[in-house]
Parts: structure tokens; C-alpha cells; sequence
């Protein structure tokens, strides 16, 4: 499996964009297995892959990558930005799902020390309305984002540290 | 009409407060938190995730699900990632949706066991599927589409022809049960877009719309969200199941049973919940006497999805015309409720009689299923749908 060369030996990337998925719940790293292999979810890099997963496979690798210590990793992470995203996290409910340390829960994912570039990436996507989440609650959680809050609130959650 | 006027400067001041926090960025909280009092901030009740796989026969324990005596219970079909409505082709095919799975099935039974392929995916919530001459309907959240010919083409499916595709585009209650009404027209939702708001004269009904798309009309207002209707065999009404609001309460509002047996009803929604309670926000100025009670409470948050008029003769004679209700179960309660199969009797001159027909999904506060749509075999045997295991259950009755 050549999930290793992007998200880490140990499940913690380190490329920037590739996000880090050791302690991630089972239930998210399953759903977007899933959503990767019908299409709902699209990357150019991962929907090859997902392609061929067997939904045993899918259960699998969502098992053992929640099994995994996440870890954070060095980013550089604007000071000014982290503390407007503070304030915006509080604001915008993001704790209500994704629990207050930012660790994730059932399908909602670990947050806490994700990559920067990630982060973005998929906060604009959100705001786009083109990243498929499962029931629409992100999407309708960013609307009200401007471009100058989605940057403070991706550098305010990549720079915590993970949480067991 | 909401009129707003300021009749203290207490609320002047909270006016004022929230101006300043809407400046400040405070937003509105997902869905399944809004409207959720300040005082259960930090409830711990929550929506029960969906799992992602469907659980395999021997994590199905049949043997726990209790029937009236003479009925079995038996697993039907399994192996369906969040199975929700069913509905049969006119060749014996059993079409079956999903909700967050995005996916349509499609279950061929092989007499021994059920083969089970999956004909569309990638949907958005299609909850909703219909089926008339040769013609499989699908509801998503903003359209309604149709696949030709489906039943000699389960292997290869054709496209997904648009039959109507200006629905409202949200998500919260926005996906759909979908059937025909014997007057020919396909019968959905438009839920209320949130757990309790003023909601655009647009949401919050049942509409109805001619099969090739024309004539879209309103049907019934003043309904929170109602993804599970029929029409009784004789009188040819409509009955359907609400969900009511959360956050009032454990024990209030209940969810309810309605008859709607001409157009143009409002059930109360926003203003009034389970006929009496008047909202504490949107109930100012209102009466609950305006508007349509329920037949039934059925309880509070006990989730009733599928409603289905029992037709058959494989049960005894006073099931004939019986609605069976599936209850999905609870989450916004301490003390899980729901998650089994009601029945109702409707009675000449006298209240309904409501009562359990099937239960055992929840086990002390544990659940290991639940029970969401009905749909009834050929033979009079009753099938239900398990969307949280993946699963199709039969009871039949034996004398």
C-alpha cells in the first residue's frame, strides 16, 4: 500500500498538503474512503487509489491508521492569525462537533496540529460548496467565512498540538 | 408575519448585543444544535453517527427483535450500506435507497438469498425512490430524476433522466421520501431548513408534482419534516409521520401521526408542536387551535420515518388496513426511545389505537439497529429497512 509515501510511515505526513491521518476516528477515515471511491470526494492524487479499495480494505486501513499517536509537525504558523482563529473557532461552533481539544469524533475529523496547506485547501472548498461532506454541515459552516478568516482559523488549528 | 417590536429596552439592549456579536462573527451553530438552550450548552446529546459499513449477519441479532406471538422474524437481506425507503419494480425487483450512503440498490431475490447491486452512487441524500410502468423515480435533495427501463438494465443502468430539479438546495431536512398518491402524482418533502426557524414560505410541506415534472404544487404546510407517508387503502387519505422539534425538552414535543385528507392544511409548524405547545419563540401571538393536531402523538423524539398500510393476507384478519409505523430512535433524549415498529388501528368514531409490533433494536441504552421504512412482499409478509445496520428484515405470520 503506498499510503505511507504521502501520509507518513507512522500515519503523520510530513509533504506539506498531505494531510496526517494517525489518530484519526474510524468513522471519518472510512466515510471518505468511501466518498474518495464513488466520486462524491475528488483528488487527483488520492481518487486512484481509493479507486481499488475493497470495502474490506476500507475498514482495514481505517482501523489500524486510528490506532496510530498522532503527532504535530513543525509549520509555520503566523502568531497574529492563530489568535484571530481562536476567536473565530469559538464563533463559528467548530468545537460542537469536532470536540473541544479539536480531536475529532465519529465521522467528524481530528483537526488539532493538520497540515496548513491542507487546512486551507479544504476550508475554500468548503466555502466553494465543491468539497462533498456527508450531510452539509461544513459547508454551511464556512459559508460565512471570508478568505482573511479561513487563514487565521487554519493557522490558529495547525499550529495546536494533537491531543492522544 | 413576524413583526418585531421592541417593548423594553432589555430586549432593545439584546438587539443590540446580538448586532455586536454578529459583527464579532458569531455564527450560527451546525444544524443539530440550533435551537438548543444556553442552559444545555454542554449537553452530551448528540445525532447517533451512521456507521460507514453495514454490519455483516452475524453482528445482526435477530433473536433480539420481539413480535407478536405466530410472527418470525428473519434477515432478509443484508450487506446494504444505509438501507432506507424500498419500493418495488414491476418484475419483482426491491429498489432500495440510502441517505448519507448516497447510493440506490437494487435487491433481486434469488428465492435462498438476496443478490444485492448497487445501480446508482455518489448521490446527493437520495432517500426518496418511487416506482411506476417500468420507471424508477430517485429523490435527491434539489431534484427528482428517473431511470427508463431499469429493471432489464440492473447491470447496466441507464442515465438518470431530470424530472424536476428546482427544489431547494439545503441539506438540513433536505432529503426525501418520495411515492406515488393514487391520484398519479409523485408525493415528497421540503423539510424545514433547521431544527427550529421561521422557515421560507417554500419549506417546511409536503409538495406534489406531475410524473413529467409539471404542476408543482403544495400539499400540506406547517410540517417540520415528514419523510414517511401512505394513503389508506379504502379512503385513499393521506396519513404521515412528523418528527417534532428538538431541544424543548425529554418528554416534549411529541412527534406525530397526521391525516391530511384534502390540500391546503397547516400542521402547525413553527408556531405550535404536537397541537398544544405553543413554540416558546414562534408561538407568540399564535393559538394552537389554528391549526391541524396530530392523530396521534407518538412520542417525543422517537424519529417516525416509514408509514405503511398494511394490505395483505398473510397476517390475521385485524391487521387488514393497519399502518405500521418504523421509529428510527432517539438522540435528543437522556433515555434513548423509538427504535421499533408501531401499529396503528384507525377506529370508526373512536381515538386510534396505538401500539408496538415489533422492538428489541435497543437494548437497556445500547442499539444495535434501526428500524426506518416498511414495505410489504407479495405474499403479505412485512419487510424493514435498517439503516444503521445495513440490513432488511422479513416477519411473517404462521397460524
Amino acid at each position: 500500500m503506498p499510503c505511507a509515501a504521502c501520509h507518513g510511515p507512522d500515519g503523520n505526513a510530513t509533504l506539506p498538503g498531505m494531510p496526517s491521518l494517525a489518530g484519526q476516528p474510524v468513522f471519518f477515515t472510512h466515510w471518505q474512503l468511501i466518498k474518495f471511491r464513488d466520486g462524491r470526494r475528488k483528488d487527483p492524487g488520492m481518487s486512484p487509489f481509493a479507486a481499488n479499495l475493497s470495502d474490506a480494505d476500507m475498514a482495514d486501513l481505517a482501523a489500524y491508521y486510528a490506532t496510530l499517536p498522532p503527532r504535530g509537525r513543525p509549520q509555520a504558523v503566523d502568531a497574529t492569525k492563530a489568535a484571530a482563529g481562536q476567536r473565530l473557532a469559538a464563533a463559528n461552533y467548530c468545537t460542537s462537533c469536532h470536540r473541544p481539544d479539536l480531536s475529532g469524533q465519529q465521522q467528524v475529523p481530528r483537526l488539532a496540529g493538520q497540515d496548513l496547506e491542507y487546512l486551507l485547501r479544504l476550508l475554500r472548498a468548503y466555502k466553494a460548496q465543491t468539497a462533498a461532506d456527508l450531510d452539509g454541515t461544513m459547508t454551511m459552516a464556512v459559508q460565512p467565512l471570508s478568505e482573511a478568516d479561513i487563514e487565521n482559523l487554519a493557522h490558529y488549528i495547525a499550529g495546536l498540538a494533537p491531543t492522544p | 408575519m413576524r413583526r418585531i417590536t421592541l417593548t423594553s429596552l432589555a430586549l432593545a439592549l439584546g438587539v443590540v448585543l446580538a448586532l455586536a456579536s454578529l459583527t464579532l462573527g458569531q455564527q450560527a451553530p451546525p444544524t443539530w444544535k440550533q435551537g438548543q438552550p444556553r442552559e444545555l450548552a454542554d449537553s452530551p446529546l448528540a445525532p447517533i453517527a451512521q456507521p460507514p459499513a453495514p454490519k455483516a449477519p452475524g453482528e445482526i441479532p435477530i433473536e433480539k427483535i420481539k413480535v407478536p406471538p405466530g410472527f418470525k422474524v428473519s434477515l432478509w437481506a443484508h450487506g446494504i450500506s444505509n438501507a432506507r425507503a424500498m419500493t418495488w419494480g414491476d418484475k419483482g425487483t426491491l429498489f432500495v435507497s440510502s441517505r448519507v450512503a448516497g447510493n440506490v440498490y437494487a435487491v433481486v431475490d434469488k428465492g435462498a438469498a438476496r443478490e444485492v447491486k448497487t445501480i446508482a452512487k455518489g448521490l446527493n441524500l437520495p432517500n426518496g425512490v418511487a416506482f411506476k410502468d417500468g420507471t424508477l423515480y430517485i429523490a435527491e435533495v434539489s431534484r427528482i430524476t428517473k431511470m427508463e427501463g431499469i429493471e432489464d438494465r440492473l447491470d447496466n443502468p441507464p442515465d438518470m433522466k431530470v424530472v424536476y430539479d428546482v427544489l431547494p438546495r439545503d441539506l438540513p431536512h433536505g432529503w426525501k421520501y418520495l411515492a406515488f398518491g393514487p391520484d398519479g402524482k409523485l408525493y415528497f418533502n421540503i423539510g424545514a431548513p433547521c431544527n427550529i426557524c421561521m422557515p421560507p414560505d417554500t419549506h417546511a410541506n409536503i409538495s406534489r408534482v406531475n410524473p413529467d415534472g409539471t404542476g408543482f404544487e403544495y400539499y400540506a404546510h406547517g410540517v417540520r419534516n415528514s419523510v414517511g407517508f401512505d394513503w389508506h387503502p379504502v379512503t385513499k387519505e393521506l396519513y404521515f409521520t412528523t418528527h417534532g422539534r428538538d431541544w424543548l425538552g425529554e418528554d416534549v414535543p411529541s412527534d406525530r401521526f397526521d391525516h391530511a385528507p384534502r390540500k391546503g392544511l397547516h400542521f402547525g409548524y413553527p408556531y405550535c408542536h404536537q397541537g398544544d405547545i405553543p413554540d416558546p419563540e414562534y408561538g407568540k401571538g399564535r393559538a394552537c387551535s389554528e391549526f391541524a393536531p396530530p392523530l396521534i402523538k407518538t412520542g417525543p423524539h422517537v424519529a417516525g420515518n416509514g408509514v405503511h398500510f398494511y394490505t395483505g393476507s398473510m397476517f390475521p384478519g385485524e391487521y387488514k388496513n393497519r399502518a405500521f409505523l418504523a421509529q428510527r430512535g432517539s438522540w435528543n433524549r437522556s433515555q434513548k426511545i423509538g427504535f421499533r415498529v408501531m401499529m396503528v388501528t384507525l377506529r370508526t368514531a373512536d381515538v386510534p389505537k396505538y401500539e408496538a409490533f415489533a422492538e428489541g433494536w435497543l437494548q437497556g441504552d445500547q442499539i444495535w439497529g434501526r428500524p426506518v421504512y416498511v414495505q410489504e412482499m407479495r405474499d403479505g409478509s412485512l419487510l424493514v429497512s435498517d439503516d444503521y445496520a445495513g440490513a432488511i428484515y422479513r416477519i411473517t405470520y404462521q397460524r
